[in-house]
């Protein structure tokens, strides 16, 4: 990382006025980001900011770093390419859940096995707010919505699980209904180095069931640190996991304690040692002279 | 004695016939001549049948050629799958192994008796000398240095290199089974002399490559430093190299899980503010659109390699066509210009490639390279490339002044902004697939979207001016025309050159740019015409129809497409441009002559 120097959350606020409802859970989540970026202090220059489409995915435009508002699902795959052209930026990514689990759910995995030094937040509301209340992959199983009349018939999708699942060295939940807990969490992800996950339960106000507002998700919300959990304990992580959607675990769920080497770290240990005695790059004919 | 030779061989996957191909062109290229190397397979990866076709001249090649000169058939069941890829006629010399028992005047040839037809007992011959069938392939390579005078010496030398890492006894048994080869040319001397004439030591240093290779050196040289992208045949040799070389120069590759990341990391990567490309064919097309429209709203510079192969769908994945201009020009929905290029040949992939992202950096946009299976995967030896004349072009970077009041998507004269990119002091900004305003804040205004449409397709204006993305050769007021690009453009070349031998007075544009369409170009080459041909290998004739879309074409403007993997001859093109001249004879009463 570069030189830091004093930043205010203020700092990293733009001048543009949110889409979001009245309420919104979203407004919380990027005052989170501001406070966590203030906190980190590396200036918005250097910052990239990538999402997809989606209520949520309107979060980099808020923020004064660079933002790229992509197409739908394809965020990760887009803030991977700008961290491999250069590694030296610091690469968020967020959306929605049917961003990130849905449309572009082939993704996660693989930024995950690759381990690329990129935090992803998404604003899980287990609902398609933007397009006015369909069924997504988070909605709980026999919630009816606008395309589930009668009640749905599939699964959710256990983001938690799922990310612990393939290996991801950072895990952790946070929730409007505690932003400097939401701060702090997104603070530690973003100096996790190597890939890390935030799910944040973030109400819909328009379209969320009143279980799902910030008073129902009080009272099913419990702080990973008061039941003691060890974040360095991955199976007891995944035993936690398990719980999502009926419990709201606050917290770390799983932090790598021996984080190893991240693939951008690596491109750079290449670069360095085949770029010794290589041709110039006018004379790379040269590599097709037959004698 | 011959100034120009093409041969084509098949057999099955194990045979290594495309080896001996290989061989054979190398040694030619050592000896001073030009050669040009095709392959074609099945989709089997191992067993299966599978074919090359090596024209080596004294003259530079312009394409694989037409009907072969030499046919060699190692089993006649496979040489047959390849139907008119390797076309004989009356004057080809057709060698195939002695244990098909297949006799002389029997061979499963219809409607065509060739110049020479001899069997050789090939196999056996291996076997006798090298003590394994497996050096059926170099038998092949000593009888054609016998019988055609090439390679005598650089073939074995060019052998024993290859096989020096693996025994010194191997090395020795092929020289025996080469020698073999020989002995029997020399025993049973062909009727007609089809030596090919000494190249005079005009050899020197030659470049060999394939089109594939020479499109991602190109690139690296044209300062790409970011490569993401999928396996898909036949482009995956780009990637390949990429990965071999790009990060001695700062660069890096990702493989990633599908087409749409492979191409959505590229577009990461150019946001960051690096020249970046993807590579694909059809099937991975298709599934790119919706971030090459991202990138053209986003004006960001990207590189789109698209290796056309048959389709629909999984289509033909190892055969040639040029089906995928509709596709490059008109994916993505929305109302934008996406320049689309095509080189035509291994030498000019070069430079396309280069051009390719000296528009993408200087317009911000994507850009399609349309090659094709052919150009991608055959061998061409080449004259070494003078790299200092081509100038690079990188995208407009702010001044410190635009940085005051950054304004990512400014207005100017030219509808072109200075860019920023992640780590700039000064230049943040919201890149978005949404329409914005100047600044890149998102907007729903209908007006903003006309004005913002205006700029993004505006520019491309200075684009369809510029002369030299067009090749046009014959006289300039000739009545008769021809119109080709991609793999086809050099067929049409050589008919050009044989149908002016014969009086007919025709011209020939090659474009390199086929979209956006440069109109007053073609309305000045079609200006002086009254009949021609839009020659392509695109059953539904894409490139006629964008043509015709864009231009009134003149009446005698004919279409002449078919299906990718049936190549043209320029045989039968110089016999289509002769009807095109008796009609319009006809029609003008005798009063257009054939030029003396």
């Amino acid at each position: 990382m570069s030189a830091t120097c004093e930043f205010q959350a203020k700092d990293y606020k733009s001048d543009l006025k949110p889409i979001w409802c009245p309420g919104c859970g979203d407004y919380s989540v990027v005052q989170g980001i501001y406070r966590a970026m203030a906190a980190i202090g590396r200036p918005p220059h250097e910052i990239a900011f990538i999402s997809g489409i989606g209520c949520s995915s309107r979060i980099p435009g808020y923020t004064t770093a660079y933002g790229f508002n992509t197409v739908h699902g394809r965020a990760l795959p887009i803030a991977q390419g700008i961290k491999l052209a250069n590694p030296d930026l610091l690469v968020l990514a967020a959306g929605g859940d049917g961003d990130g689990f849905s449309i572009g759910g082939g993704h996660i995995a693989h930024l995950i096995r690759r381990n690329i030094d990129i935090t992803y937040i998404v604003m899980d509301n287990q609902i398609y707010g933007l397009t006015k209340g369909q069924l997504s992959p988070t909605s709980q199983k026999g919630r009816t919505t606008c395309t589930s009349p009668y009640g749905s018939l599939e699964n959710p999708v256990n983001p938690l699980l799922y990310t612990l699942a393939y290996g991801a060295g950072f895990v952790a939940q946070a929730s409007p209904t505690d932003l400097v807990g939401m701060a702090a969490i997104i603070e530690e992800a973003i100096r996790y180095p190597g890939f890390a996950f935030v799910n944040v339960q973030s109400p819909c106000v328009t379209y969320g069931e009143e279980a799902q507002q910030i008073k129902g998700l009080k009272a099913i919300s419990e702080s990973l640190k008061d039941l003691g959990h060890d974040p360095a304990d991955r199976l007891a992580a995944m035993d936690l996991a398990q719980h999502y959607g009926s419990k709201m675990h606050l917290g770390v769920f799983y932090k790598n304690p021996e984080p190893p080497a991240t693939y951008d770290a690596q491109i750079r240990e290449r670069q360095i040692q085949l770029s010794q005695g290589a041709l110039p790059k006018e004379r790379i004919l040269d590599l097709f002279i037959k004698k | 004695m011959r100034k120009d030779l093409v041969f084509g061989m098949a057999g099955s996957g194990g045979d290594g016939i495309v080896s001996a191909g290989d061989s054979l062109l190398q040694a030619a290229s050592a000896e001073g001549y030009h050669g040009v190397m095709t392959k074609s397979f099945g989709s089997q990866i191992r067993g299966g049948e599978s074919s090359c076709r090596v024209r080596i001249s004294t003259d530079p090649v312009l394409n694989p050629g037409g009907n072969l000169d030499v046919a060699v058939a190692l089993n006649w069941e496979d040489f047959l799958k390849f139907g008119a890829e390797l076309p004989v006629a009356g004057t080809t010399v057709v060698i195939y192994e002695a244990a098909t028992g297949v006799p002389e005047n029997q061979i499963p040839l219809v409607g065509v008796t060739p110049l020479q037809v001899i069997a050789v007992p090939i196999a056996a011959m291996a076997k006798e000398t090298a003590g394994t069938e497996r050096a059926k392939n170099t038998v092949v390579l000593g009888l054609i240095a016998g019988w055609f005078g090439i390679g005598a010496v650089a073939v074995m030398k060019g052998i024993s290199r290859k096989l020096a890492k693996k025994s010194q006894e191997l090395v020795e048994a092929n020289q025996k089974a080469f020698d073999a080869g020989m002995a029997f040319a020399k025993e049973h001397p062909l009727k007609a002399d089809m030596t090919i004439v000494p190249s005079e030591g005009k050899g020197g240093v030659k470049l060999l490559t394939d089109g594939n290779d020479m499109c991602a050196a190109a690139a690296i040289f044209a300062g790409c430093q970011f490569f993401g992208g999928y396996p898909i045949t036949p482009s995956t040799e780009i990637m390949q190299f990429f990965t071999n070389h790009v990060w001695k120069y700062g660069g890096a590759v990702l493989q990633a899980e599908d087409e749409i990341a492979g191409i959505g990391a590229a577009v990461g990567a150019s946001f960051a503010g690096k020249k970046a490309m993807t590579a694909t064919s059809g099937p991975g097309l298709s599934l790119k659109s919706e971030m090459m429209g991202l990138a053209s709203i986003a004006e960001l510079p990207l590189v789109i390699v698209d290796v056309q192969r048959g389709g629909p769908s999984t289509g033909l994945p190892t055969k040639t066509e040029q089906s995928d201009l509709f596709a490059a020009a008109f994916s993505a929905h929305g109302d934008v210009i996406r320049p689309v290029l095509a080189p035509t040949s291994v030498a000019d992939t070069f430079r396309t490639t280069i051009e390719a992202f000296n528009i993408a950096e200087y317009y911000q946009t994507p850009v399609i390279i349309l090659s094709d299976q052919e150009i991608a995967s055959r061998k061409e030896t080449l004259d070494p490339i003078d790299t200092s004349q081509f100038k690079i072009i990188n995208r407009l970077a702010p001044t410190g002044s635009d940085l005051q009041d950054y304004k990512r998507f400014k207005q100017t004269e030219n509808h072109i902004s200075p860019i920023s990119h992640p780590g700039m002091l000064g230049g943040t900004y919201l890149a978005s697939g949404i329409e914005h305003v100047e600044s890149g804040a998102p907007t729903n205004s209908g007006s903003v979207h006309a004005r913002m449409n205006d700029k993004r397709i505006k520019k491309f204006d200075p684009l369809k001016e510029r002369k030299d993305l067009f090749e046009i050769t014959g006289n300039p007021n000739a009545p008769l025309a021809l119109v080709a690009w991609g793999s086809v453009a050099g067929v049409c070349r050589e008919a050009l050159q044989m149908a002016r031998e014969q009086g007919l007075d025709v011209k020939l544009m090659v474009p390199y740019l086929l979209y956006p369409v440069a109109e007053q170009t073609y309305r000045d080459f079609f200006a002086s015409v009254q009949k021609g041909l839009v020659v392509e290998q695109s059953h539904l004739a894409q490139t006629f129809k964008v043509l015709r879309m864009h231009l009134d074409l003149p009446k005698g403007l004919q279409s002449l497409a078919r299906s990718g993997a049936n190549p043209f001859l320029p045989g039968e093109i110089v016999v289509a441009l002769h009807h095109l001249l008796s009609e319009l004879q006809r029609s003008h009463e005798g009063k257009l002559q054939p030029q003396e």
